[in-house]
């Protein structure tokens, strides 16, 4: 899970790998927030399978790739 | 998980931020008034559960997500120190953990430059930087170091 400069590098890294997915910045930084947000939080429990597949709903990553399972 | 694992794992992470590096089971024993063996037992068990990682011995803290007890190329400036991430998404999640604004250092998995990213008001500085995710969500814990 790394960034890139641009869809090029993102290619050039991958070489013949299947891809993955490729997201913008402000949506990965968006996920992080409501992912790890409630982590420090003197109350924390744990999340559900459908906790989590809501948070990566809530930013608009969908699909099956992003299918918790 | 039992309530008294979510405690562990509760002051375990508030031991890691304190100290600004992973804990010892003998620190955090100490801190419970417990013993280490006691502390070791939960943690196993809160590393079955995908609720921190630890090294292949079974005896020291690797993740508490999104902090990595280990050196990463992955650096986060946040809350007056650098903190390692494991990973892009978690270099974000170190500023989300600690609700603060950051500055990420990571580079090109590709090229080697450098990427330095601030992150204000929980937005990077930068929105042209892409980020890939190479594993589907299903496999991320199949291998969570490499994921």
């Amino acid at each position: 899970m790394n960034l890139f400069r641009s869809e090029e590098h993102v290619t050039a890294w991958l070489g013949t790998r299947p891809p993955g997915v490729t997201v913008p910045v402000t949506t990965l930084s968006a996920l992080a927030h409501a992912w790890w947000g409630d982590r420090l939080a003197p109350g924390w429990t744990p999340h559900s399978r459908q906790q989590n597949q809501a948070v990566l709903d809530g930013v608009g990553l969908t699909g099956e790739f992003w299918r918790l399972g | 998980m039992e309530p008294a694992d979510v405690a562990l794992r509760n002051d375990t992470y508030r031991a890691f931020v304190t100290l600004g590096r992973a804990p010892s089971a003998d620190e955090v024993a100490a801190a419970r008034g417990t013993t280490p063996d006691e502390v070791l037992r939960g943690w196993r068990r809160l590393h079955d559960e995908h609720a921190l990682v630890l090294d292949a011995g079974g005896t020291q803290i690797r993740m508490a997500n999104p902090f990595s007890a280990v050196p990463t190329a992955h650096r986060v400036r946040a809350g007056g120190r650098w903190w390692y991430a494991n990973c892009a998404w978690d270099a974000f999640g170190v500023c989300a953990a600690l609700h603060t604004d950051g500055r990420i250092e990571t580079s090109c998995p590709d090229c080697g430059d450098p990427l330095a990213i601030a992150v204000e008001d929980e937005r990077p500085e930068d929105p042209s930087l892409l980020f890939h995710c190479l594993l589907p969500a299903r496999r991320w814990w199949d291998d969570i170091v490499f994921t």
